[in-house]
Formats: C-alpha cells, structure tokens, sequence
C-alpha cells in the first residue's frame, strides 16, 4: 500500500500541468507576501496540514497578529503553546527579543529597562543595521534547531513573516550583516542562518497573494528579488481567495437569455458578480504565470470567514492536496 | 458636528486618505480628485501606490516632480482643474540633505558617511517625512484649493503622517548630543545611569558585530547637525499643516475581519499624533438591498433548467453569506473608528482603472450629486 502510495506522488510531481507546492523534507518554511492577501491564514492552514500529515510543526507569527486566533488560541506566548498533538505556536516580538538580547549583556532587568526606555538607546537601535532582523533569525533558528530527549522537537516551523517589504530585510540579513560582522558569534550564527535559508532541502519560501493587481505586481517584484538576488528556494506563488467556478460555459448563454428576460433578478445580478470577479481572477493568475514561468497554487475564496473551522479546514485539504501531504 | 463627504470636500484644503494595504485607497483618493475638480475646485491628486491602469489614466507613467495635467475633458468637465503627483515615499534624505547643505563639499560629507547610508533610510522615518515634505511643499506655493492625499498602508500611516515630530524629537533629543561623543557622560540628572548602560551596551555590540558604531555614529552626528537649524523649522512648519483643522483625513475600509483591529491599531495610532478620523468610506460592500440579511430570498427565477437552478442559488446563498460576514464585521470597524461612514461603494467587478471608471466610482462616493446621469454600474459587467 505504502509503495503504491509514493508511485503515485511521484507521478503527481512530474505532471507539468498540476500546481503542487514542493514540500519534502524541509524543515522551515517561510510564509511571506502583500499586506492583506492572507499570508496568517495561509501560515496557519499549511501548519494543520503539516500536522494533520504526522509532523511536529511550530507555526510562528513575526509580531502580534491573528495566527493564534486563527488556530484556536488567541494569546500566543514567546515560548511554544501547545495546540494539538503535534502542532504548537509562538510568537517573536522584535522588541521583546531586543530586550531579552539586552538583558543577557547587562545582566539586571532593572537596568535593561532604564536603557530600552531611553531616547538614546531607541536612536541606536535604529542605528544598528538589522539589529531586530538578526535578533527574530537568531529565535528562528533556535526553534528549527531545538531537540528534545535525543531528536528534534520540530520536523517543521513555519513562519508568518512580516509583508513583503519587511520580509525582504529579514531574509536578507545573513548577506548583509554578514559583510559587517566577519567574526565571532554573531558572525557564525549568520553564516549557519545564511546556510539554512539558501538550502533547498532546508528552507522553503512562499509567496501568497491575491488575484489583484496590485497583489500579483508586488508577488513578480518580491519573487525576483527573493530567487535572483538572494537566491533563497521560492516555491510557485500561492493565489489565495480565488474565486471558485460556479457556472460551466453552456450556462452563460441560459444566464444570457434570463438577463434579458428578468433584468435585475438578484440570483442573475449574484451569477454575473461571481463570472465577473472570477473572470478578473484568471486574468491576473495569468500574468502571474507568465512573468515567473510557474503555475500558482489557487486557493479558493471562503465564504465563511477562515477564523471559522470550517473556513481554514477547505484551505488545510487543498493546501495538503497540493503539497503532497498524506493525512 | 459632522460633515457629508461633499462638504469636506468643498471646505477643506487636504482630504488625507488613510487605510490598510488592499481596500482602495489610490481609487479612493482619484475618484475623489476627479470630482473635486468637476466641481470647480483647483485639485491635485498625490498618489502612491496607482495600479498600472490608474496610473496611465493619470498621466502618472515616469516618476517625476512635475505635475501631470489629467485631461479631464472626456467626462465633460473641460474647465476643470485635476494635476497628478506620484508620492515617493521611497526618496532618500538625499536630497533634503542637499537642499539644506551650506556648501557641496558639506553635503558630500554627510553622504559618504557609512552610516548616515544604513541611516538615512531607516533613522526617524526620513522616507516618510521626504513624502509629506512634498505634501508641504504643494499646499505652501502650489496654486491649490484642495490637495488629496493617499497614504502608505495602515500601520505605516502613522509613520508617514508621524515623520515631522520624529524627526523633530530627534534633533532636539539629548540623545543626539550624547551619541556625538558617547563617551562623555553628561553630568545631568535623570538619564545619567541610562547613558552609562548605553556606553557598555554600545561596546558590547562593537565587540561581536565588530563595527565601529560608537566613531561613526558620531562622525554621523557630526556632520548632520551642520544642517539641523533649517531642517527642525521646516519640520515644524510641516507637522503643523497636517494637524490642522484644514486637513480632514478620511479612513477607506473594507468590511473584512481582518481590518476590525488593524483599523482600531490605526485609530488609535492617528489620535496619538493629533489626527482623528472625519469620515468613513466603506468599499467592496456587497448591496444590503440585494443580499442583505432583512432582504428575503427572491427564490430562482422561472423557467430556469434545474442545474442552472442549483447553481444560481449555491452562488447566491454564497454571496448572502458573505454580506452577513460583512454586516457583522462593519458594526465594530465603524465603532473603533468613531467617524461617521460617509459613502459606501459596492464590491466591483473589475479594479477601477479609467477615468471614466473614476467618475462613476464618484457617483457611489457621492449619490446625493446632482450629476446622477448613468446608473451605477457596481454590479454590472
């Protein structure tokens, strides 16, 4: 049964025509993207799917944002919180890893706290180029590392990482701290951080968008970015709150002859909506494949809203369909 | 008291257009410019983010200073007066630093520095204040009634709109006397401890990061402050025009979840700089009277084959379902706002691309308009 199973996801990976997400073995993935698109909800839906699959997965959410709520507990820590069997969750503030950072140097929380309230020391903060990026690295990192009793405590972490133009610094920074600091801890760390991201085997990268142009524009500019300057391991775009199809193409002309019958009926004026928004969503997903040679992964539009079970549950089935993961 | 849109519109002399990444914002912003214009008004239009279509609509296509004149004569309002800007809000101090420098080689100095580089476009939001300054510049000696201003999105408004008082505090902090000579503690009262902190912190992060921080921020400090005297006026001047009572800013939503705590986040962020909200407009709203929850179910028209019949209504039972999220969703969006919900634009089929589009995006925007030729076409193909 086993056998057969895998011949048949083998076959699933070399149809051309099939938009699969390349989830194997690796062992971060980084959900990033458009403000608004629904990257949380997509961080969320893969992390059950991952689960739900038999891996131990860490979803992380880059700030204080809806991941928790959208996985059933609405405070999320900055330790792990244990959601199911294998599915736990966390949350890295910038700030709060800047002032664990602190307190380790200056040993008094007291004092620590004195220096963060201090105008001088926020200026400075500023100043240091990709101080909070190297600090959310170094916590992702120790969660992707983390053993427990002799193995690893996570097969997976996947990680809400902040809209596009703040991703970008994030990823970016092993290359650009790593130019300034050559040596020491801080340098090592980069280095492995570095040799996580680049890793196809390790780390892969998601990009979700909507079919808007506005989205679809930025997913092209960030996907270029992400693969040709960083040369980290992207994953084909992920289109989300696509319009699903509702009518077959010999329905139109029916529609067409009740148009002119009925006019305004709201049934015909929800049906031409509906044609008309998907029909925006296929132009715009075909552009998208155009300029990055990939086929998307569509996600459909939930109609009840995702932070309702059955809402995530449609996104964890087609999001585990299309990254091979086996419940 | 509160206004109708078209009295802010006719009365103020900045509508600033704020909101989340995705609800319309730009269109929001055209569409109220192009009437704005066809009502009489000498309007220009800042804009920052425009779709490919609106931006060829606008005449917006290469970035420039320049003003672009949109032809407004296709709707036929040949007297109107509607200029475009595209709003950079990715310009570098650069050229402030310039404008502001005593001599070239002073500038220079400032711009070689290597950290005034991994500063400049980070350190107190100096992109976002080089984009306001633009909005200063136009409504000080540009020759307008009324400006209309998009804004980046949500939590990076406040930013933007912060940008003069950041950098104000900035100048005038002790802070930057301080990281002028770190070393040298001040032997004033109150930070003192704080500073000494700062100086270890600072030598800490020098030994693993192996920078040379403490020198070049001071070199940093240094430099810059040859040009602060000038610098801190026109920030003031800037930071006074946006809180005043000529500017109304409007928010622009969408009646989804996930907008309820970033509009609250905000809300509350706008009123920390002494903006609060003058109106509402609510976009991508499904019609109440169509889908709306107190409307019955008009049941599937007749002589309808019972396939199409099925799928007629699972599409709309869908989109009911939807309105009830929205209706749901509205009530505690408009109540963390605390402003009145001005217009409400229907959920179109298609992103607004034309000036056509614009003007009837304006008829939904304004429906009380005596120009009320054409029907809306929300709904329509």
């Amino acid at each position: 049964m086993e056998g057969r199973k895998l011949t048949l996801r083998a076959a699933h990976d070399y149809d051309p025509d099939v938009p699969r997400l390349p989830l194997g073995s690796q062992r971060l993935v980084v959900v990033t993207g458009k403000g608004g698109v629904g990257k949380t909800t997509v961080t969320a839906a893969l992390a059950r799917a991952a689960a739900d699959a038999g891996r131990r997965v860490l979803a992380v959410e880059v700030g204080r944002g809806s991941l928790g709520t959208l996985l059933g507990t609405p405070q999320l820590g900055g330790e792990p919180t244990r959601l199911a069997a294998r599915l736990a969750a966390a949350t890295i503030e910038p700030e709060e890893a800047l002032r664990d950072f602190v307190e380790g140097v200056l040993r008094f929380r007291m004092l620590a706290r004195r220096l963060l309230e201090s105008t001088s020391f926020q200026v400075l903060a500023a100043a240091a180029p990709g101080l909070s990026e190297f600090l959310v690295l170094h916590r992702l990192l120790e969660w992707v590392d983390a053993r427990r009793l002799g193995r690893r405590a996570y097969d997976l972490v996947v990680v809400d990482a902040p809209a596009s133009g703040h991703s970008l610094p994030l990823l970016a920074a092993p290359r650009t701290l790593g130019t300034l600091a050559r040596l020491g801890p801080i340098a090592e760390m980069l280095a492995k951080a570095e040799r996580l991201l680049a890793d196809p085997d390790a780390t892969l990268v998601c990009i979700v968008t909507t079919p808007e142009e506005l989205a679809v524009r930025e997913t092209v500019e960030l996907h270029r970015e992400l693969t040709e300057r960083l040369r980290l391991p992207v994953a084909p775009p992920i289109v989300n709150a696509f319009p699903p199809r509702r009518f077959a193409r010999a329905d139109i002309e029916g529609l067409d002859r009740l148009d002119a019958a009925l006019g305004e009926h709201p049934y015909l004026r929800a049906a031409r909506l509906q044609l008309a928004r998907r029909g925006q969503a296929e132009t715009q997903i075909t552009a998208l494949r155009r300029a990055l040679h990939e086929t998307p992964v569509r996600l459909p539009f939930v109609f009840t809203a995702p932070e309702e079970p059955a809402g995530l549950s449609a996104l964890v089935a087609e999001l585990a369909a299309s990254a091979g993961l086996a419940a | 008291m509160t206004a109708s849109l078209a009295e802010l519109l006719e009365a103020r002399r900045i509508l600033l257009c704020v909101g989340s990444g995705g609800v319309g914002k730009t269109t929001t912003a055209a569409a109220l410019a192009v009437e704005a214009a066809r009502r009489g008004r000498r309007t220009a239009v800042l804009t920052v983010d425009p779709s490919h279509r609106l931006k060829d609509a606008l005449g917006l296509s290469t970035l420039s200073d320049r003003p672009r004149r949109v032809p407004l004569g296709s709707l036929g309002a040949r007297g109107a007066h509607l200029d475009a800007f595209l709003l950079d809000v990715k310009r570098t101090f650069d050229d402030l630093v310039v404008a502001l420098a005593a001599t070239p080689a002073q500038a220079q100095a400032i711009l070689d520095n290597r950290l005034y580089q991994n500063l400049s476009g980070s350190l107190a939001g100096t992109a976002e204040y080089m984009a306001v300054e633009q909005v200063y510049r136009l409504a000080a000696e540009g020759d307008y009634d009324l400006l209309v201003v998009d804004t980046p999105p949500a939590r990076h408004a406040v930013d933007f709109l912060d940008a003069p008082r950041r950098l104000a505090n900035l100048l005038d902090s002790r802070a930057f006397a301080i990281l002028k000579d770190p070393t040298s503690i001040l032997p004033a009262a109150g930070s003192r401890l704080a500073h000494m902190m700062l100086s270890a912190v600072l030598r800490g992060l020098e030994r693993f990061t192996g920078l040379g921080l403490v020198r070049e921020v001071g070199e940093f400090i240094g430099v810059i402050e040859s040009v602060t005297g000038a610098l801190r006026e026109r920030v003031r001047a800037v930071g006074a025009l946006l809180t005043s009572d000529e500017t109304a800013p409007i928010l622009v939503t969408a009646p989804e979840p996930r907008l309820v705590a970033e509009t609250a986040a905000l809300v509350r962020g706008l009123a920390g700089i002494g903006l609060g909200i003058d109106g509402i407009v609510v976009n991508r709203a499904l019609p109440r009277t169509l889908f709306g929850g107190a409307v019955a179910d008009p049941g599937v028209p007749d002589g309808v084959s019972p396939a199409l019949a099925a799928r007629l209504r699972r599409c709309y039972t869908e989109l009911r379902t939807l309105a009830a999220r929205q209706e749901a969703t509205l009530a505690p969006l408009v109540a963390s706002a605390n402003a009145p919900v001005v217009a409400e634009v229907p959920l179109l089929a298609a992103d607004p691309g034309s000036l056509a589009d614009l003007a009837s995006l304006a008829r939904h925007l304004f429906p009380e308009a005596p120009a009320r030729a054409a029907p809306a076409s929300g709904l329509g193909v």
